[in-house]
């Protein structure tokens, strides 16, 4: 076995780490399970809990809340045809058909061993490419790291699938409350309008909190959701038979593989993976007329590429430092509030954070699939929980949470417009996702455009001297301008 | 027939929350631009604090300008501005036709609290906060919504407090 892999798997295997992967595997499940609560704000909600227990568990705490969602998301989507998370908006199709035929258990045990499959495949993956991918990253300077960051706020705008335009607009937001605070080279203070606890920044903590948190509540009370019914399921329905287990392996291999690889481009990964995957399904199989009918492939594969996303997605982050999902940007949040800076040198500065993370990955999905089969009854009367109880308390937690970062309660404030600001968003169909990379984005981009300015003497084509930096930029142009040619083109040649 | 009026109406909604949230964005990135103008610019060779809230302001500005015109033409295409039918209600009818009234309670609730915390304490107004907005989401009794709020109180007690070490605020009472 390889030193590295070893190395992370007995970092992981610390009490403390093996007790935050637990801790964040039944969070994250819970929350993959309530309709509503996301695991971006479910992280933001953590993060403060996690600067308590150090880097490592800390972070191990939050991916474990991160993969577990994608395990709990198909709970509700197959008992109740409500999905957890958008990511399993697809397993209601065939899942829920499942259900509804008494096969509920069957669908939701095929459903975890596909996440389990999947989870442990991507880790593998993210273990061979990551290392690769970080070393030639190492060639790194200010301009390229600039061009990176150029190139990532391009592509992340079409994030949310909706409005690119809204989207830019909410990522320049996101930029404009990076600029609040001592500025990255000069160290001027900047539009903290003589509020002292402002000249540090806008909290992180406080902004993702208000914008996932109280805007959920808020949206919530708007909406006045009736509660929801479940389907019980019976203990001898909770396996599934030979034939079942036979025709979800091809499925699960596909849909590890595809998701993965979906999980390495910006966007919402995980969704178009578990949708891509189910498309494949029904086009290859030999049982096409069961789809939508209670084909357990159409469980199956959609289950294990959302896992495999998620996976994937963590690629660009711990090596590159690049967010390119709001999840991974949360996290790359926490892993700042830590002290920690993830990009090449993650892996050689901090080992034990970098193989620790990635080894708690093995634990987490193990764990996960130990909760899932046998407690899946359980954690699905979860569901039951009314919000007129758990929304005061998820208040309660995004007060603390905002409070506790600096122990001022200008945050809360801050919080407070935030999760306004983020309801009107919702209402005005602009997404607080790209808002959050931009916040996170902007002291990286300004520090990088700024020292390249100063390296290269003021001369504006210090930005693309170098054959990395130069090449970046020309992707990042032919993604901003691309899809509007392509349109273009089209409709001109009629194609 | 009601159902293209319908689909009219939605669609001129959609219109003027477009034409609002640009004017805003535009209206936010002249007033941060003009702010910045406290900020030095410096020169290219060592470029200042005011560089790069410069670059991201005029691009807000563009984005917000171009999504504003983005409607204009939509609207204009669409040719129904004599049949928009957009009617300026009272805000209390507003509120109340669209279900706002409880987000903007709550919201009330909040700053409430969020000014008396300091005074009372964390724990107390934590405790009236948690039944307030229990009771604001749906819950008929008083009981169940004291008991969840005593139990909030007492889970952050031992969790932030006794074992965290974190400092909440302490009031007159508690």
């Amino acid at each position: 076995m390889d030193a590295s892999i070893l190395s992370s798997l007995l970092i992981s295997l610390q009490p403390l780490n093996v007790l935050a992967c637990f801790v964040g595997a039944v969070i994250g499940t819970l929350v993959g399970i309530l309709p509503g609560l996301g695991p971006a704000a479910a992280m933001a909600l953590v993060l403060p809990l996690t600067l308590q227990l150090g880097p490592t568990a800390g972070l191990i705490m939050l991916a474990g809340i991160y993969y577990g969602s994608m395990y709990g998301g198909s709970t509700t989507s197959i008992l109740v045809n409500v999905p957890g998370e958008p990511a399993s908006d697809v397993t209601t199709l065939d899942g829920y058909a499942m259900a509804r035929k008494g096969r509920a258990g069957a669908a939701l045990a095929v459903a975890a061993i596909g996440s389990f499959v999947a989870g442990t495949f991507s880790v593998i993956a993210l273990q061979l490419f990551a290392p690769l991918l970080a070393r030639s990253a190492l060639a790194f300077g200010p301009a390229e790291y600039f061009a990176l960051t150029a190139l990532g706020i391009v592509l992340l705008s079409n994030l949310t699938g909706k409005s690119r335009i809204k989207s830019l607009i909410m990522i320049m937001i996101g930029l404009m409350l990076s600029t609040v605070g001592m500025d990255p080279v000069g160290g001027v203070d900047r539009f903290s309008f003589g509020i002292d606890s402002a000249q540090g920044g806008v909290s992180f903590i406080a902004i993702t909190a208000g914008l996932f948190g109280v805007a959920e509540v808020l949206s919530l009370l708007a909406k006045e959701e009736k509660e929801v019914d479940l389907t019980p399921v019976r203990f001898r329905e909770l396996y599934p038979n030979r034939q079942e287990l036979l025709r979800s392996m091809a499925p699960m291999a596909r849909g590890s593989l595809l998701g993965f690889l979906i999980g390495l481009l910006p966007g919402p990964a995980a969704t178009i993976a578990s949708f891509t995957s189910y498309g494949l399904e029904r086009r290859i199989s030999k049982h096409k007329e069961e789809f939508g009918r209670g084909a357990i492939e159409g469980v199956a594969g959609p289950e294990s590429a959302n896992n495999a996303a998620a996976g994937g997605a963590m690629i660009p982050l711990l090596s590159l430092g690049l967010p390119f999902t709001p999840t991974t940007a949360v996290l790359l949040g926490g892993m700042l509030l830590h002290g920690i800076t993830p990009g090449p040198f993650l892996m050689r500065d901090r080992p034990d954070v970098f193989w620790g993370v990635i080894g708690s990955f093995y634990l987490g999905n193990a764990m996960l699939l130990i909760l899932n089969l046998p407690l899946v009854g359980i954690f699905a009367k979860i569901v039951r929980i009314a919000p007129k109880y758990l929304m005061p308390t998820v208040l309660v937690l995004c007060v603390i949470g905002a409070y506790g970062d600096n122990n001022n309660f200008f945050d809360v404030w801050v919080m407070l417009g935030a999760g306004v600001a983020g309801y009107l968003m919702r209402k005005y169909d602009y997404e607080p996702a790209p808002l959050v990379i931009g916040l996170v984005l902007g002291t990286i981009m300004e520090r990088s455009l700024r020292q390249t300015w100063i390296i290269s003497r003021g001369e504006i084509s210090g930005l693309w001297e170098s054959s990395i930096s130069a090449i970046i930029l020309m992707l990042t142009l032919a993604a901003a301008i691309g899809p509007s040619l392509w349109r273009y083109f089209k409709a001109k040649l009629g194609l | 027939m009601p159902r293209l009026a319908l689909s009219k109406s939605t669609k001129n909604m959609v219109t003027h929350k477009e034409i609002a949230s640009s004017l805003l964005f535009i209206l936010f990135g002249v007033g941060y631009l003009a702010y910045n103008r406290n900020y030095p610019i410096d020169t290219w060779n060592n470029p200042g604090p005011g560089v790069f809230p410069l670059i991201v302001g005029g691009m807000l500005i563009l984005l917000a300008a171009g999504q504003l015109m983005q409607t204009l033409r939509k609207h204009r295409d669409r040719d129904d501005r004599k049949s928009a039918g957009f009617r300026f209600k009272s805000a209390k009818t507003f509120l109340r036709e669209s279900g706002k009234i409880k987000p903007v309670i709550l919201v009330g609730v909040f700053v409430i609290y969020l000014l008396i915390v300091k005074g009372v304490g964390f724990f107390i107004s934590n405790f009236i906060f948690v039944v307030i907005s229990s009771r604001l989401m749906g819950a008929r009794d008083w009981v169940r919504p004291s008991a969840l709020a005593l139990g909030i109180c007492l889970f952050c007690y031992l969790l932030f407090e006794v074992w965290l070490k974190l400092s909440l605020p302490r009031g007159l009472l508690f």
